[in-house]
């Protein structure tokens, strides 16, 4: 019974590492022209918005919470951005980052309210505000579309970018993520009162955690790395109109889970959500290496996703069933 | 650090009440260092509205408590364990995805620079469950933990937090005779460490193996406070119950028939072991005993909403299908269940809906649920039952207590069962109403229905019952009749397991 434990809380970033690189070699040996370096950068640099993301959310997640918000998010900070930089030519690339993040914060301000303040349902009260967020993007950009001569040259180069030929530069900010906020979950206090919040609610208030302060915290954090990733967004396709990212708040959703987040919150890593994010990336990449088409890529991301949760439950259960049996023989 | 004998928790004419509920109406409690602390009372007495206040959850509506030779800051949690009181609740509140040593220190982790020490707080968490006597490993996930392992993690939880005073709220009552044995050592280490200990309980033998003080509650108010010296088990056993059985049970004799319900030999590991019984037309069979003895999965079982390992049921001299609702329900069996609210009733939906549920295939037309059936079905028992409402359609959410009580009787009696298995009946429900309820479950008995109740309220039993069953930690200790039973028998069997006192 010790190894089901032990499978559950540590062998998900490994088991996940393995299957990623088992994708990644199966794919390479039908399509030699995947695992080169182009491929790679290729993969990194269309995995990095969700990655980013996905690490964004993570925290929301391990609470026991969501944010669909998120794709709105993106599209909204990714027009204004762009709307900021055709009308201020000397707008450089830093101060792009400056007015994602600021858009992204407010959008986690008003959902951490809403959330962590008056203790509404995040799925219901992130939902809205999806719809309210992409809403303003169409009211706003009234059907404006921006490209590339509109945004600053710094910032398209800075997305050119690549480290020891292989490292977009969006990936590499996705590692530095990373890092930090997997250091920032396992070694700070407020990183374990998440899992502690996630993990059982109620006797989170009995011991005192300051529930609220975190959640509220939490979305802003999820809101302000939307708000960056829309910038990620321009950096990446050079232009932009109402409905960028539309739709993609469930892929990130999708890499989060598969990545080891369960819904019911408590667990997951900073590190296993990327890993999720890169599966979910190349096993896309893998099936359009294979001439596979559009609808069956789609069908095949959302049966993946079932295959993670389906894995979690029969864990879940075998878990349990061990437990039963143990407490049963304690009790004869 | 208090020394041995020092007063250290004093609770003074401590009133609460929630809503119209009084809670508390004038309870004192002292407690001294080194001292474990006996709480009794019947179900309902305050106990647990009291533990409640001293960690914080609720706040005291007038009275007067002093901790440590100050006046104790009420009404938060945080405030609560600040001051030295650490709670360890009847279900641990652990965090199950983290690991011991996380639990131990959650909010208060040793740090080194600006990480979190993850050594430092293994070590730490080894050392107190050494001191414990308790083999535990630091890192392992709280996750699966036997009930009396998760105790053990909280009360080294409250000894890291250096807490002067450990309430306990009905430790033993999920833990196996060599666990409770292994709480007794630790609350034993803990009174040689001069910390109090004060603890809720129902079992009287071990209340009498341990404490040194023991103080007693009745509706609310503090009977009783004597050093165990001074008192005995029937005198704390009256002082428990108190009252004579005032209040009217409109118990009549019915003539006694058939077996309805054959239970043989039945057994769920997990809960409940060698269970037999049986049931006749009109009778009035009780399941006594404590909250956890077993006696709702037993009905449960029966019911077929929970299984069963071994053993069988018959009713009405047939096999039943095991963990099967559907047939319990087609071979006209009942379960008004434990927990209204959650399980008997569809809280949003109107009364006549929630009355008509079970008996739909009555009430039909050719496809459709024919509104007129259903209106004069809910006006029927509406007469009977005489349940208040506004309106046939108003969602029982509105109901009283009482009423809604009575809406899931209504709903079941209209299936005219055979056997009316109820759980509690009269949790919860005011003396008016309680009285009513008795007299439509002596009626049904009237009408040839076998009833089998499961109460902990002792008047009850003693008071409806033609034969009360005594179920202790998931075994029958005894069974009595009506003429046989008196509270301190039936008490006594189902706290010590004793048959006789």
């Amino acid at each position: 019974m010790a190894s089901i434990l032990k499978k559950r809380t540590f062998g998900r970033e490994a088991s996940l590492g393995i299957i990623l690189i088992f994708c990644i070699a199966s794919t390479g040996f039908i399509n030699p022209r995947f695992v080169t370096g182009d491929g790679t950068r290729d993969l990194l640099s269309a995995t990095a918005i969700v990655a980013l993301l996905a690490i964004g959310m993570a925290p929301v997640m391990i609470m026991r919470h969501i944010d669909l918000s998120i794709a709105s998010t993106v599209g909204f900070s990714a027009w204004l951005v762009a709307d900021f930089c055709a009308k201020n030519p000397s707008f450089t690339w830093w101060q792009c980052f400056v007015i994602g993040g600021a858009v992204g914060i407010a959008v986690g301000v008003i959902n951490g309210l809403l959330v962590a303040g008056l203790r509404l349902p995040s799925l219901v009260v992130t939902l809205g505000t999806l719809y309210i967020v992409r809403g303003g993007v169409y009211v706003v950009s009234n059907s404006v579309d921006y490209n590339a001569q509109e945004m600053p040259p710094s910032l398209l180069s800075l997305g050119q970018k690549t480290f020891a030929g292989l490292l977009p530069f969006p990936f590499l900010m996705v590692i530095i993520l990373m890092v930090i906020v997997g250091w920032y979950m396992k070694y700070t206090k407020p990183g374990r009162d998440c899992y502690a919040i996630g993990s059982n609610p109620p006797a989170a208030d009995l011991v005192g955690l300051k529930v609220f302060r975190r959640t509220f915290l939490a979305y802003i954090f999820c809101g302000f790395i939307a708000g960056v990733a829309g910038v990620f967004y321009l950096m990446r396709f050079a232009q932009v109109d109402s409905t960028a990212f539309y739709g993609q708040e469930l892929a990130v959703v999708a890499a989060a889970v598969i990545g080891g987040i369960g819904l019911l919150g408590g667990a997951g890593t900073a590190v296993g959500v990327v890993i999720g994010a890169l599966l979910v990336q190349t096993i896309q990449g893998a099936l359009a290496a294979l001439g596979v088409d559009a609808f069956w890529k789609a069908a095949i991301n959302g049966f993946l996703l079932i295959v993670a949760i389906y894995a979690d439950r029969v864990l879940a259960r075998r878990t349990e069933k061990a437990l039963l049996a143990q407490r049963i023989k304690e009790r004869v | 650090m208090a020394n041995k004998g020092d007063l250290l928790l004093e609770m003074k004419d401590v009133k609460k009440r929630f809503g119209g509920a009084i809670a508390l109406r004038g309870t004192n409690l002292s407690v001294r260092a080194g001292e474990i602390h006996a709480l009794l009372g019947e179900n309902g007495a305050g106990k647990s509205t009291m533990l409640k206040i001293l960690a914080g959850v609720h706040e005291h509506d007038a009275g007067t408590i002093t901790f440590g030779g100050a006046p104790f800051i009420s009404g938060s949690p945080q405030a609560s364990i600040d001051q030295g009181i650490a709670v360890i609740y009847q279900e641990p509140s652990l965090f199950l995805d983290l690991s011991l040593a996380e639990n131990v220190f959650v909010g208060r982790q040793p740090k080194k620079g600006l990480a979190i020490d993850w050594k430092e707080a293994e070590a730490q968490a080894r050392k107190l469950f050494n001191e414990l006597g308790v083999e535990l490993d630091p890192k392992r996930q709280a996750r699966g933990l036997s009930i009396a392992d998760q105790q053990v993690v909280e009360i080294a939880k409250a000894l890291s937090m250096n807490a002067s005073i450990i309430l306990m709220d009905e430790p033993t009552a999920a833990l196996s005779a060599s666990e409770v044995e292994r709480l007794m050592t630790v609350m034993r280490n803990l009174r040689a460490a001069n910390k109090a200990v004060i603890f809720v309980s129902h079992r009287l033998d071990e209340v009498f193996a341990i404490s040194d003080f023991i103080t007693v509650m009745r509706d609310g108010a503090t009977v009783s406070e004597k050093a165990i010296s001074n008192t005995d088990l029937q005198t704390v056993i009256k002082e428990m119950v108190g009252r004579e059985l005032t209040e009217l049970f409109p118990k009549t004799d019915h003539p006694i028939g058939d077996v309805v319900l054959e239970v043989n030999d039945l057994t769920n590991p997990a809960y409940f072991r060698n269970v037999s019984f049986t049931v006749r037309k009109g009778e009035i069979v009780a399941l006594a005993g404590l909250v956890g003895s077993g006696r709702s999965e037993i009905a449960r079982s029966i019911f077929g909403v929970d299984s069963y390992e071994t053993g069988s049921v018959k009713i009405n001299n047939k096999p039943l299908k095991k963990n099967s609702p559907i047939t319990a329900i087609a071979e006209k069996i009942a379960l008004v269940p434990e927990d209204r609210r959650q399980q008997g009733l569809f809280m949003v939906a109107g009364v006549n809906r929630n009355i008509s549920m079970e008996s739909f295939d009555r009430l039909k037309g050719r496809i459709f649920l024919n509104f007129k059936k259903e209106r004069a079905l809910t006006n029927q028992w509406r007469e009977n039952l005489s349940i208040k409402y506004a309106d046939q359609s108003d969602p029982v959410d509105r109901l009283s207590g009482g009423n809604q009580q009575k809406t899931v009787l209504a709903k079941w009696l209209a299936t005219d069962p055979d056997l009316l298995i109820v759980d509690e009946p009269t949790r919860g429900i005011d003396v008016g109403t309680k009285a009513e309820v008795h007299k439509l479950i002596d009626k049904a008995a009237g009408e040839g229905k076998a009833i089998l109740m499961i109460s902990s309220e002792l008047p009850e039993v003693l008071g409806m019952a033609d034969r009360i069953i005594v179920m202790r930690e998931g075994r029958q200790v005894t069974e009595l009749s009506r003429k046989e039973a008196t509270q301190e028998n039936v008490i006594a069997a189902a706290t010590t397991g004793k048959k006789g006192i």
